[in-house]
């Protein structure tokens, strides 16, 4: 294969790469899409009362006429066949319905949570890794076993504890007892660092354990070993090429965890109390608004098939040989050779 | 009296007469009356008032969550207000008021110097147009068409005097006018569609105007430049004492009872019953009222064999410890439930004698009935077990209670913990044994709500002819010793039929810190905040 020079062939290539990734892309958002839908409309029980419900309390109407006025206007009328394709067309459309519960245009809620979600989980992953590459960098550079151990030992403990104790324990401590940061809300910029560190370690913890295997089993390999015999010192021997030859594998499991944080802040904005696209789903489960549901489902559909689809064209940049030939296959390879050889 | 001048003026007038009126000076030096201290006023600016949820809708007349009412009875005023002690209905936005004999119709006179926060005035004709709304509104506004069932016009006489007519007798009205869900919004808002006025927030005659809402984050109110219509039943007149009301949504309880306690929040609203023993110091104020209506309880539909069976609706009623059910699960201010109303609804009638536990009566009763003990414990008659379900969505801590107590004396009580919508289908599909609810109105009427077979929002079945026309007739009666005898009989009805089991009055119940004062509840045992203030 030619080298990537000439422009028409670059193009061709990205298409042959590309074009079966945005087929998946829309086939797994499509499927999504479906399976949410059976699951909410085969369910027993009534979603529009369901929803209804938390809006009108006590006071929730329960006249059929009433009733089947309600379930027009939020286009829960006519049969299962039609509200599918009713709400599928509507939302290509970019138009995904009216909450139930709330009445606001789900469109909206999701924009307005969304950029909430995001800067908690984009610093919580960053908190993650930073402090999963420090951790590491020193067990690699210590000269004592017993330090590496210790060191390898700590960041496990991130996942064992629950996201949802590791938060009250930090607002016990940062916001109630030193009065440092705010426990709660998003009214405060400085409120997104307790929800982040506290999703950073279950997060990090993850990262690290990928990381970590993969630089330990680097310092085992040949190239390193050639390294150490030229009189390199461990410090730039870790930052020129382990840490670079470790990243590809991790790159692929931070692509798990973007999945991960999209259900772990659930739990954060919850205990944290902030607006954003977890606790927005939690509401909306409990609340049954199948209008919400499916737009949520779509959109965090949508942001995990983009990340998934960045992190396979990432290999190209952090690994030369993908970037020479840009194809599914090659990619592929590499991603495994990546795992067990480098 | 042809305008209503401040409570300061009228209680200094009578005295002192024409010197005082001329000078506010002479109103504030002179009488014993408790208005005359230091006038009130806060010493901070900001009340942080963390509330338990999204209050997701902001008008008052479209929802009926009471995280969004409290919120929004500090900016939507009412026509009148009631005293929640003793019921009576008093003057507020309207000066004075009267109804024909048969309750058709209500003739209102406004005071001639109320604004809405847009400038524009309140006036006969936004009234109509806030009534007849809401009747356009239909089902999306589900408790203001109760209130106003039966609605024939607002017929504007002049700009201060109109008269609200319904094709048949309603009593409630008026109390209902003196709710929030009644409240008055401007003519602007009226015409606005239901989703804009939720999220934009009305525009009200309120002491507070609504500043800013984000959804699921904090709602922000400040205080109302100008505001000079308080109702007497409030501790002070003129603009509210502090100038921003912050409402920050803080869904976990820990950080709620956590912020109260490192002052990152003045007031929490829902403090949880099992950290209300850690606020009871001097440190803290705590705010309980029992929700007005009828208590958490069983309603039966009697289309069920067994539920129809009268012994076993007693035997439960006189089986279930309301004393033991509110220690267990209810607040430590709350009280046991003793009627088919609480004790904080006006009209309430104590039922104490008729509701004391009583275990062995009620097993005499089952026994007599032919409900006899099997060897499971529980009791059985012809083959059929003495098994009801009891269908419910929250509390069910209190029916896990009520279950252990009506198991000894032989009745087993399955409890089916649905959602909230399929509690309301089960309503409307009538699929239930019993349903274990509360139903929240400050009105006594709200006992024809529940139970009356012509109204469209039933839960129990019941059928009894006899109730059922004094349900009606109590809605239709004008005279408040009249009516309260058929409440009172109704009452009485409900409990020796047992067409009722109470469980539990449910406490609405706040706290703060104690440097804050003036935190009341109004007669729907919703909060107002127009005479709260803290010292530093």
């Amino acid at each position: 294969m030619k080298s990537a020079g000439t422009s028409p062939t670059r193009f061709a290539v990205a298409v042959r790469y590309l074009a079966p990734k945005l087929v998946q892309f829309a086939f797994v958002i499509w499927a999504t899409y479906t399976v949410t839908f059976l699951l909410i409309h085969l369910l027993p029980g009534d979603p529009l009362l369901a929803a209804l419900s938390v809006k009108g309390g006590d006071a929730t109407t329960t006249d059929p006429a009433a009733l089947e006025i309600l379930r027009a206007q939020y286009g829960l009328d006519g049969s299962l066949w039609d509200q599918y394709w009713g709400h599928l067309i509507q939302a290509l459309q970019g138009n995904l319905g009216l909450s139930i519960a709330t009445g606001q245009p789900v469109g909206d809620m999701i924009a307005r949570a969304l950029p909430n979600t995001a800067a908690v989980a984009i610093l919580a992953l960053v908190l993650g890794v930073v402090s999963s590459v420090v951790i590491t960098y020193f067990a690699y550079v210590t000269r004592w076993g017993w330090v590496r151990n210790t060191l390898l030992q700590i960041p496990p403990l991130g996942v064992a504890i629950p996201a949802f104790l590791s938060g009250l324990v930090l607002v016990s401590i940062f916001a109630f007892g030193l009065d440092l940061l705010p426990s709660s809300g998003s009214r405060n910029p400085l409120s997104i660092v307790l929800p982040a560190i506290t999703l950073a370690l279950p997060v990090g913890a993850i990262f690290f354990q990928v990381f970590s295997a993969a630089v330990l089993e680097a310092m085992a390999s040949p190239y390193v070993f050639t390294a150490t015999a030229k009189g390199l010192a461990p410090r730039t021997i870790f930052l020129r090429h382990v840490l670079r030859n470790s990243l590809l594998p991790s790159i692929t499991i931070l692509g798990l965890l973007i999945g991960y944080l999209a259900g772990g802040t659930a739990v954060v904005e919850t205990v944290f109390s902030r607006d954003g696209i977890g606790r927005l789903t939690v509401d909306a489960v409990l609340a049954r608004d199948s209008n919400v549901i499916q737009g949520i489902i779509i959109v965090v559909a949508l942001v995990y098939s983009v990340v998934n689809l960045l992190v396979d064209l990432s290999y190209g940049v952090i690994d030369p040989r993908t970037r020479a030939a840009l194809s599914g296959t090659a990619v592929a390879r590499a991603k495994d050779e990546a795992a067990v050889e480098v | 009296m042809s305008t209503k001048k401040s409570r300061v003026f009228r209680l200094t007038a009578m005295p002192v007469a024409a010197l005082a009126a001329i000078s506010l000076l002479a109103a504030c030096s002179s009488g014993t009356a408790d208005n005359d201290a230091a006038p009130l006023e806060s010493s901070k600016d900001t009340i942080v008032f963390a509330i338990k949820e999204d209050p997701t809708c902001l008008d008052p007349q479209l929802t009926s969550l009471t995280t969004s009412l409290n919120i929004g009875r500090q900016v939507v005023d009412s026509l009148v207000d009631q005293n929640p002690e003793t019921g009576e209905i008093v003057p507020w936005l309207a000066e004075s008021f009267e109804t024909n004999d048969d309750l058709s119709a209500f003739t209102f006179t406004l005071r001639d110097d109320v604004t809405f926060s847009d400038g524009t005035a309140l006036t006969s004709a936004v009234v109509k147009a806030n009534l007849d709304s809401l009747i356009a509104l239909g089902k999306t506004a589900p408790l203001a068409s109760q209130f106003l069932a039966g609605y024939v016009s607002t017929d504007v006489v002049d700009d201060l005097n109109f008269t609200v007519t319904f094709s048949a007798p309603n009593a409630p009205f008026l109390q209902g006018a003196s709710t929030m869900t009644l409240g008055i919004v401007s003519e602007a808002t009226t015409a606005q569609a239901a989703d804009v006025r939720c999220t934009a927030g009305p525009i009200g005659s309120g002491s507070f105007v609504y500043d800013s809402y984000t959804p699921n984050d904090s709602v922000v109110i400040v205080k109302r430049d100008g505001y000079d219509w308080a109702s007497e039943l409030r501790e002070h007149t003129g603009e509210a004492l502090v100038s921003t009301i912050e409402f920050p949504v803080i869904t976990e309880n820990g950080v709620r009872t956590g912020g109260l306690e490192s002052g990152e929040f003045d007031i929490i609203q829902d403090l949880p019953y099992i950290d209300e023993s850690r606020f009871t110091t001097d440190d803290y104020n705590l705010y309980a009222a029992a929700n007005t209506g009828v208590p958490n309880s069983l309603i039966p539909n009697t289309t069920r064999p067994i539920v129809a069976d009268e012994a076993v609706r007693k035997a439960m009623l006189l089986g279930t410890d309301r004393e033991e059910i509110n220690l267990l699960t209810g607040s430590v201010s709350g009280q046991p439930a003793t009627s088919a109303l609480t004790s904080s609804t006006s009209g309430f009638e104590s039922q104490a004698e008729a509701t004391a536990y009583d275990p062995d009566a009620a097993e005499e009763l089952l026994d007599d009935a032919g409900w006899e003990m099997g060897s499971d414990g529980i009791r059985e008659k012809d083959g059929t077990k003495l098994t009801v379900t009891a269908t419910a969505f929250y509390a069910q801590d209190v029916l896990e209670a009520t279950q252990i107590q009506l198991k000894k004396i032989g009745i087993d009580l399955q409890l089916k913990m649905v959602t909230s919508g399929d509690f309301f289908g089960a309503i409307a599909t009538g699929d239930y044994d019993f349903l274990a609810a509360g139903l929240t109105r400050s009105d006594p009427d709200a006992l024809r709500v529940l139970f009356s077979q012509a109204s469209a929002a039933k839960w129990g079945i019941v059928d009894d002819a006899e109730l059922e026309s004094i349900l009606l007739e109590q809605a239709a009666t004008s005279d408040t010793a009249d009516r309260q005898a058929l409440i009172d009989q109704a009452q009485e009805i409900i409990i020796d039929k047992a067409y009722l089991v109470p469980m539990l009055e449910t406490t609405q119940l706040h706290a703060s810190v104690s440097t804050v004062s003036g935190v009341t509840f109004d007669s729907a045992s919703r909060v107002q905040l127009y005479d709260v203030r803290a010292s530093e």
